[in-house]
């Protein structure tokens, strides 16, 4: 297009904007229509998949987990609603519904043992103590996402990580960071005392006292005063396995 | 372990036993609780006491009915009181928290003021009671007589819970079967002699 001076090669050049940014809008608007069409594809893509393996994706763990994935790279959320197509389709909404429930169960049982925080593999080897009869498997993954649900219900679970461990906390208290430091110093030998805890992190005596002894207030701790060396230790269920093992004579 | 009054144990220990995985095991073998060290402390914390004394009140009844122990010496070596896998023992003060709920459940009984001895009610008296009567019953004994150290310790009563049950146990479990009617008490000229007439 040839630049003329004056208005008149001004309102071209303005019409020549516009026609450009129209040509752009439709490109852009094309190239969506294109994502929505692939995407949509793909979706009922999955959908066929989910039909065609709805048995391995019910009974095996890693499938499972693996067709996850799969959705949520797409954006699709099978657990999203307990009714509509996926939950149909698959009952799966079921499943985690179920193993949601389990898990506040298991939770509640041994909060007195160990005060609100369990350790997840323990966890996990809980269920499926008690889910032997059933058809699923269940893995820890699995556990999660349920756990996940039962967060969006606001009921005050949580999965956090003390040292290489991961733990599901079902009380609403949040553990500070003090003791979040005792619980990973603990996972070595099960225990602490205080003098170790002054040691290791290079607290004050009176630091190290006090957040012991609230997490033994808060029933995350036990006493041991059995020692011959005469020292207390603070033991620490949820880094242990002992909710399983005391939980599953009164389950 | 078979005894007559099989069905007896079984209903008349749930209080609040819900030992089921670990009721048939009658080699005794140990709860987990029981090698975690922290168990033979008596905790401060209420809720973590209340679930400690939980525990310990059932293993100490089921190892009672296991081993047919009737009584329980504070001071004395009970081998549930240490364990020397992992070196605890209870002190004193844990021990009578433990036998003291039992006791305020029932199923027990202090012999002293000074708590230093408690006899242990596996059995409440009436079902001991029961578990003689049926024993009659089944051995045909309805009108016989029989001395309370046959009872006891005679051919019959072997396979039963009655077998070697702890004399003053059995004695007020009799007085209280006389109570209603069921038999009669004699005494002969030495305790060994005391005698029982049934009527069932």
């Amino acid at each position: 297009m040839r630049r003329r001076p004056g208005i008149g090669g001004l309102q071209t050049a303005a019409a020549a904007r516009d026609q450009y940014r129209l040509l752009g809008e439709n490109v852009a608007k094309l190239r969506t229509d294109l994502m929505k069409e692939q995407l949509s594809t793909f979706r009922s893509q999955l959908e066929d998949f989910a039909r065609k393996h709805k048995n391995d994706i019910r009974k095996n763990p890693a499938f499972r987990s693996q067709f996850h994935e799969m959705c949520a790279k797409v954006g699709v959320d099978p657990l999203a609603s307990n009714k509509g197509f996926w939950a149909e389709l698959l009952g799966i909404g079921d499943f985690y519904y179920e193993l949601g429930v389990q898990i506040v169960d298991i939770c509640l049982a041994t909060r007195p043992i160990n005060g609100g925080l369990i350790n997840l593999e323990e966890l996990c080897k809980m269920l499926s103590q008690r889910r032997r009869g059933a058809r699923e498997a269940v893995s820890e993954d699995d556990c999660l996402r349920a756990i996940s649900k039962l967060k969006v219900l606001g009921s005050g679970f949580e999965v956090i990580t003390v040292g290489k461990r991961k733990l599901v906390r079902s009380v609403p208290t949040e553990l500070k960071k003090d003791h979040n430091e005792i619980l990973e110093l603990a996972q070595a030998q099960g225990f602490v005392t205080v003098e170790e805890v002054e040691r290791r992190l290079s607290w004050s005596t009176g630091r190290a006292t006090d957040a012991l002894e609230t997490l033994l207030d808060e029933g995350l701790a036990m006493i041991d005063d059995g020692h011959r060396d005469g020292k207390r230790r603070y033991w620490f269920p949820c880094v242990s396995s002992v909710s399983s093992f005391v939980a599953s004579e009164t389950l | 372990m078979q005894t007559l009054g099989g069905e007896h144990n079984n209903n008349n220990n749930n209080n609040n036993n819900n030992n089921n995985n670990n009721n048939n095991n009658n080699n005794n073998k140990l709860p987990h609780f029981f090698n975690y060290p922290p168990y033979f402390t008596l905790q401060p914390v209420r809720e973590t006491r209340e679930k400690q004394i939980q525990l310990w009140k059932e293993l100490i009844l089921d190892y009672c009915r296991v081993q047919k122990v009737f009584r329980i010496g504070l001071e004395e070596d009970f081998p549930l009181f240490s364990n020397p896998a992992i070196e605890r023992s209870l002190n004193y003060e844990a021990r009578e928290a433990f036998l003291s709920a039992i006791v305020l459940d029932g199923r027990a009984e202090w012999m002293d003021k000074n708590h230093r001895q408690c006899l242990i009610l596996w059995h409440l008296i009436k079902d001991w009671a029961d578990i003689i009567l049926h024993f009659v019953k089944e051995n045909g004994l309805e009108d016989s007589v029989m001395t309370v150290e046959e009872i006891r310790t005679g051919i019959e009563s072997r396979g039963t819970d009655i077998h070697g049950m702890d004399r003053g146990v059995l004695m007020r479990a009799l007085k209280l079967l006389e109570n209603k009617g069921k038999l009669a008490i004699f005494k002969g000229t030495s305790t060994d002699d005391e005698g029982v007439k049934f009527s069932v």
